[in-house]
């Protein structure tokens, strides 16, 4: 068996969300130095506060200022602090029950170590410097020594609310493609194009995924396909897409490779784009270094008769 | 919703159950792949095909492996075609089975496949699961996984129901258990570890890894003709709580609680119970909230803790009391599955043979 193929894989991509008019006020609040939270219909306050009664679902909106200081209720010493994380040194996960609300808001504690938290210990919110109207405009919180810090006083009414909120998300993986695909790919860095066989209904699949999708049932029986092949179908590309060095109109084309039972599908050179025809006989173009074929040009033949294609489309 | 209901619906049972071997990394596999084996070996138990399943559904997450529409991919292991009936859930394949229970239950049909598959090893999980948090006030703190477990575990021994060094029996337990269960990744003995976020230890945390599970429903009399002790779905309920954990007293599950009610697992005590509790801690919180005592045997197979394939975990809980009926140890069987932070969302299922 050829070595398992792996890559980096990054998914990250940045959330764009609006907000509802309860977030909207406590995401300004935070941004002001003020934390509101939203009184039920059964009269707690809830701090973070939401749109919604988390018990009833009724449409709740009766903003009340709580303090800016409060009481752990529950914690969790973070030795190892990981990637967007509010603080990069060793802190607590807290949940505070921020005075004047009757729920807890998660965040971090910057504490010494464990031994300086515990559950009760009386903790003030740590504004960040530069504040946008999110989260993490509280920077974490702080042991505090004393009562409930004087509300400012603020209401609801903070000009230029925040009406929406960007946040980042970045994950990453090492991504393996699996037996049939890594297969796959070490053939096609010998320039070799290989399907496998279905040994119930004997159709060759190209990509080979390491199944049959009519049958349910693993393939295993390679097959050297193409390298030459019959266009199916096609489409004309009029607009470019970013970072793509093709000019535009351009052809990508559903290719069958002869010996294949399922088409791929590549772009079309060598030929005006209003030239190409189903049954279109082609080949592939390598470039130096390059894993695929850059794009498939005709080899010159006839035209292969639609029979021989119709199920490939 | 439970068998005291008249006139009840009709029967449903899980007549075959399959898992893979949990392993920390299968790189040389796809989903598919991994997926394959699993299928073919609960419709040879039952030596249906296919074209019998009266419907498929599945549960899974692209986020554990980062690759988008994979559940798509995984239907070539079933053979979609001539077009089948088929759904899929972005949660453990317990809630899969849910879905298909009701299928089943709307007599649209007799029979029904269900798949689970998690590859945790291509990501990081536990930064993974955070993007299922509130995304406002939340997910942009980055708290992970490991990290909410464990303000559930201190709000735990804050109030006197369990300290670290019961979390460690129940790890302790539940791999020595595991021993016995050849598809267990983690098993035997086990250190219990430093703190990975104080006070949750390595031995109070699930190992990390890929696996999958796939179980057949069948109902009333085509039940009985594919196996020969059907483990016959005597109630089930999924319930969950509000999202915001400020909101919620973490040291119980009123969920969990709801949910066995309504699936009627109160009504007479069960032989064992697979429960969901990938942390130590959360096994304290599910007893409390199941009132099971030390008569009922839980997790035999050893649990979250000795095999977590994320999206899978959960069913591989009902597959493993359904197979204990099915293998005539057991008579009456609860099993629960959990989705969420923090034990957010439960379901209960009771599972019964027929007397002997």
């Amino acid at each position: 068996m050829p070595e398992v193929l792996k890559a980096p894989l990054v998914v990250e991509f940045p959330f764009t969300r609006s907000l509802g008019p309860v977030q909207s006020a406590f995401l300004t609040g935070l941004r002001e130095r003020v934390v509101l939270g939203v009184r039920t219909t059964d009269g707690r306050v809830l701090v973070p506060p939401v749109e919604y009664d988390p018990v009833t679902a009724e449409e709740i909106d009766e903003l009340v200022e709580v303090a800016p200081t409060g009481t752990v209720t529950t914690w969790a010493w973070n030795p190892a602090p990981r990637r967007g994380q509010p603080l990069a040194t060793p802190f607590a996960w807290v949940l505070v029950r921020l005075d004047g609300a009757d729920t807890a808001l998660l965040h971090a504690l910057d504490a010494p170590g464990p031994d300086a938290v515990r559950t009760g210990m009386r903790v003030r919110v740590r504004w960040a410097a530069e504040r946008s109207g999110a989260i993490t405009d509280i920077a974490c919180f702080a042991p505090y020594d004393g009562g409930p810090d004087r509300p400012t006083g603020h209401g609801r009414a903070f000009p230029d609310a925040v009406t929406g909120i960007v946040v980042p998300a970045r994950l990453d993986y090492t991504y393996s493609p699996g037996r049939a695909q890594s297969d796959y790919i070490h053939a096609l860095a010998e320039r070799r194009t290989v399907g496998e066989r279905c040994p119930s209904c004997r159709k060759v699949y190209v990509p080979p995924r390491g199944a049959c999708p009519t049958c349910g049932i693993a393939t295993a029986e390679q097959v050297e396909v193409g390298p030459r092949g019959t266009v199916t179908t096609f489409c004309i590309v009029n607009i470019k897409a970013k970072n793509l060095d093709v000019e535009v109109p351009y052809v990508y084309a559903h290719i069958a490779l002869d010996g294949a039972d399922l088409a791929l599908h590549a772009r079309i050179g060598g030929v005006p784009y209003d030239q190409v025809r189903m049954g279109l006989r082609v080949e592939p173009v390598w470039t130096e270094g390059a894993r695929y074929p850059d794009h498939y040009r005709p080899t010159g033949e006839p035209d292969a008769a639609y029979e021989t294609y119709k199920e490939l489309l | 919703m439970t068998s005291a209901e008249a006139p009840g619906p009709r029967d449903v049972a899980l007549v075959a159950f399959a898992q893979t071997d949990h392993r920390r990394s299968t790189a040389e596999s796809s989903e598919v792949e991994l997926l394959m084996p699993v299928l073919h070996d609960v419709l040879a138990q039952t030596g249906l095909r296919t074209a019998d399943i009266g419907f498929t559904c599945s549960g899974s997450s692209d986020y554990l492996a980062g690759r988008a529409f994979s559940f798509t991919l995984a239907l070539d292991g079933v053979g979609a075609w001539p077009p089948i009936s088929e759904s899929h859930v972005e949660m453990d394949g317990a809630w899969a089975l849910y879905e298909a229970w009701t299928k089943l239950l709307t007599e649209d049909a007799d029979t029904a496949l269900v798949y689970s598959y998690g590859k945790c090893s291509p990501g990081s999980v536990r930064d993974v699961l955070t993007r299922q948090l509130d995304p406002y006030y939340v997910a942009p703190l980055w708290p992970d996984a490991v990290a909410l477990a464990a303000l559930q575990a201190q709000a735990l021994i804050d109030a006197g129901h369990t300290d670290e060094r019961a979390l460690a029996a129940i790890g302790a337990r539940s791999r020595a258990d595991a021993t016995a269960n050849p598809h267990a990744q983690l098993k035997g003995r086990v250190p219990q570890g430093e703190h990975v976020v104080r006070p949750l230890r390595t031995g109070d945390c699930p190992p990390v890894g890929d696996g999958a599970a796939a179980v057949i429903l069948a109902a009333g009399e085509r039940a009985r003709r594919l196996c020969a002790r059907p483990a016959w779905i005597r109630g089930i309920d999924h319930r969950t709580e509000a999202h915001s954990l400020g909101v919620r007293d973490l040291t119980d599950s009123p969920s969990t609680r709801l949910a066995a009610e309504r699936a009627g697992a109160f009504e007479r005590p069960v032989d064992i119970a697979e429960l969901h509790a990938p942390f130590s801690s959360q096994e304290v919180v599910l007893r409390r909230a199941l009132r099971l005592d030390d008569s009922v045997c839980v997790n035999p197979s050893g649990g979250a803790l000795a095999a977590n394939p994320v999206m899978a975990a959960g069913l591989i809980r009902i597959g493993e009391a359904a197979a204990r009926i099915h293998r005539g140890t057991c008579d009456r069987a609860l099993a629960h599955a959990t989705s969420g932070p923090c034990l957010q969302q439960n379901l209960v299922a009771v599972l019964e043979g027929d007397p002997r």
